[in-house]
């Protein structure tokens, strides 16, 4: 019977979660306005590219001097440039519009920045005149070195793989990092996203006066446990359908969002990492679910219950204040405190799990703070909803309510 | 004899410094309907919370069935709070079919047994209907309808008939009416004193914190007068130690018959001191008078004197 209502519970709370309109606006918000950034980022990507290459290859008036003899009157012939009389006199130039740009090359370019005068066509175009001065420098330079090849290391674009060993076998480096960092990611998600449906889950209950209708049908134990699954399913939809722009950006958008080319094959999946991240993923959530629970409960109105909800927010975004530590020196006094404490302890064990500082022994520590933490609040949070949430109109004493196991009443007169 | 469906002994219920129930022992059998009497914040309410594992009592035993409630137990229990309420942003057929798998019930026969009851009491067009764009009396029809899913064995109604118009109480009356036919315990706190008299076999009144009278209707009755005749007449009312008048009117009054003197004699006794009677009925005293007779001075109203009956002619 037990099994049959947990079932009822959850199928009741996540289909009518997912039905409601709201919570498609609410969720699919999201990903809308993502599409529409993304859209913004491909269409000045196009433009962008665009228009440098328009700018390279602009055709204007240019005259110059060139004090580094470095460009040849060929190299400058090529973009219809020609010698000035003088600086004053290029400057001149432009200023009369006779010509629309003057470039002056200093000696020394590789120390000594070359200075563009041009007549004003507006912010964004203006930049034609940088880039072709760059292209009239390097198309003399690489003329002098006579080798595209070796013009092309000049310019410093050479990829370097790096490989290393964890003794003889080769480690994973960041493709070891991103895998069970995607536990953190899901976990902020959650959090972030249901901390408010966690607090009024069983709010709602008790505005709605249905408590002793639930109380007498079915146990506490039940109806809370299944609520905290359905808000688990629910988040689990919501990360699902906030990732899924960013997947099919990677999968079939990659070169237009100018996303860096990335080969999912290579991530390396340390099945250890991976089992602890998923470990503690599950064991910070339930911990942060049944504390906001335990908070609804003894809470008259989701008003009051809101102001808690900052404070546990703040709990996760804590750790990050020591962030480099956290991934430099995951031993250091502050780190071992977040690494241990029951409301720091997900964020800081993701993120030291996801960087390979989180020993077995200490993520088996993490661990059962974790299970035996939420295990606990939920005890409390059960009690909690017990004995504290038929006092429909009254904030619940924490005290009180849980001393109502060894018989002392929790509801004042006022309510017999 | 038969166990007792509910079994309260020696029953303590303390909040803080106050004491609301000093010590409180019943029994409702199977199958009866059994009034729950008492006035407002005589402590009803904290009992049946206490019954259902809501409260913890401070002490006393409080069985249903021969053991402290436990909804994971599985006994058939409807239970209708005082405190009213459903999920108001959910579908009338969603919560019926929520409560009805939890009380036991597939989804289908929840389902076909909401639609039933929805058309019974008018409501058929509103099971799509989010629950709280209902009015308040059709969300009781709802509750109501909740409670009783899955023929409960034992039902408690807490003041059942709160907020009903006089058609719709008929109606939960006779719904009620139809639980107890087939079979139900009906345990009902109410205020309706017409209700206790109609549908009750023995009721409780709590006063003080403890069992004020306890019985069957003519139990309470008898120990609270018992009969009474009302009389239409001209001339002075002898006294007499077999009556008390408990109400005088210009050509009307009511007596409390004291002892075992049957009622002709009573009317011999008048006519043999010259009276001229009009009409001479006699009666059982209500529950409403003895309502009132109990919780009258507890509540800082005028009491009638012990032994005299505060009158309703119609009755």
């Amino acid at each position: 019977m037990a099994q049959h209502n947990l079932g009822t519970v959850i199928s009741f709370e996540f289909v009518r979660t997912v039905t409601k309109l709201r919570f498609w606006i609410g969720t699919l918000s999201v990903p809308v306005i993502m599409a529409v950034v993304f859209g913004m980022i491909f269409l000045s990507n196009t433009s962008t590219s665009s228009a440098a290459e328009a700018q390279k290859n602009a055709q204007f008036s240019i005259s110059y001097l060139d004090a580094s003899g470095l460009i040849t009157p060929a190299d400058a012939a090529a973009f219809g440039a020609v010698p000035a009389a003088s600086s004053d006199a290029g400057i001149q130039d432009v200023r009369s519009g006779a010509v629309e740009a003057y470039f002056e090359f200093p000696a020394h370019p590789e120390a000594t920045a070359v200075k563009a005068y041009g007549a004003d066509r507006g912010l964004f175009e203006n930049g034609k005149y940088a880039a072709v001065a760059q292209a009239m420098l390097a198309r003399a330079v690489a003329v002098r070195i006579g080798s595209p090849q070796l013009s092309g290391l000049a310019a410093g674009s050479v990829q370097v793989e790096t490989v290393t060993y964890q003794g003889s076998e080769v480690a994973g480096g960041m493709n070891s990092v991103i895998p069970p960092m995607a536990f953190l990611v899901v976990f902020y998600g959650l959090v972030v996203l249901l901390a408010g449906q966690m607090l009024n889950s069983t709010l709602e209950e008790k505005e709605n006066r249905v408590t002793e209708m639930i109380l007498t049908t079915l146990k506490p134990t039940t109806l809370i446990t299944g609520k905290v699954l359905a808000l688990f399913m629910v988040g689990l939809v919501q990360v699902a359908v906030f990732a899924s722009p960013i997947l099919i950006g990677g999968l079939f958008y990659r070169d237009a969002l100018s996303i860096p080319a990335f080969e999912f094959s290579q991530l390396v999946f340390d099945p250890l990492r991976i089992t602890v991240g998923f470990l503690i993923l599950v064991g910070g959530f339930a911990l942060f679910t049944t504390t906001l629970v335990a908070i609804g409960a003894v809470m008259p109105t989701a008003k009051e219950a809101g102001n808690f909800m900052g404070v546990m927010i703040a709990l996760i975004f804590i750790p990050f204040y020591s962030v480099s530590l956290v991934i430099s020196e995951p031993h250091s006094l502050i780190v071992q405190v977040f690494t241990y404490f029951p409301f720091s302890a997900p964020v800081t064990a993701l993120l030291r799990n996801a960087f390979g500082s989180l020993g077995v022994l200490e993520a088996a520590v993490v661990i059962a703070i974790l299970y035996v933490g939420a295990a606990l609040m939920l005890r409390v949070a059960v009690r909690l909803f017990q004995y504290g949430s038929i006092s429909y109109t009254r904030k619940v004493s924490i005290r009180t309510a849980l001393k109502a196991g060894s018989r002392h009443a929790v509801a004042g007169p006022a309510e017999k | 004899m038969d166990e007792p469906v509910v079994h309260i002994s020696g029953f303590r219920m303390d909040f803080a410094d106050t004491t609301v129930i000093r010590d409180l022992s019943f029994d409702v059998r199977a199958g009866e309907t059994f009034g729950f009497l008492g006035s407002n914040g005589s402590g009803k309410t904290t009992t049946i919370r206490a019954l259902l594992g809501l409260y913890e009592p401070t002490a006393g035993v409080l069985h249903i069935n021969g053991r402290p409630f436990k909804p994971e137990h599985g006994s058939r229990l409807g239970y209708l709070p005082e405190e009213r309420g459903l999920y108001k942003k959910e579908k009338v057929m969603d919560v019926m079919t929520y409560f009805g798998r939890l009380k036991g019930m597939d989804r289908h026969s929840a389902r076909q047994w909401s639609l039933a009851y929805l058309d019974r009491v008018d409501l058929a067009g509103k099971a799509a209907i989010q629950v709280d764009k209902l009015s308040s009396g059709e969300q009781q029809k709802v509750q109501l309808g909740v409670t009783i899913m899955n023929r409960p064995e034992l039902l408690i109604l807490d003041e059942p008939t709160k907020g009903f118009d006089p058609v719709n109480r008929r109606l939960l009356m006779d719904i009620i009416a139809e639980q107890k036919n087939d079979g139900a315990t009906v345990v009902m706190v109410t205020h309706q004193m017409e209700e206790v008299e109609r549908l009750c076999d023995r009721i409780i009144l709590l006063k003080d914190g403890t069992s004020e009278a306890y019985g069957t209707i003519d139990e309470v009755q008898n120990k609270y007068g018992g009969r009474v005749v009302r009389i239409r007449h001209a001339g002075p009312i002898p006294p007499s130690p077999h009556y008390e008048v408990t109400l005088e009117e210009t050509n009307y009054a009511e007596l409390s018959i004291t002892d075992d003197t049957d009622e002709a004699a009573i009317l011999r006794e008048l006519m043999d001191a010259g009276m001229v009677i009009r009409s001479f009925t006699t009666t059982k005293i209500s529950m409403e008078d003895i309502f009132i007779r109990v919780y009258g001075e507890h509540n800082g109203s005028p009491a009638p004197a012990p032994g005299r009956v505060a009158a309703t002619r119609g009755a």
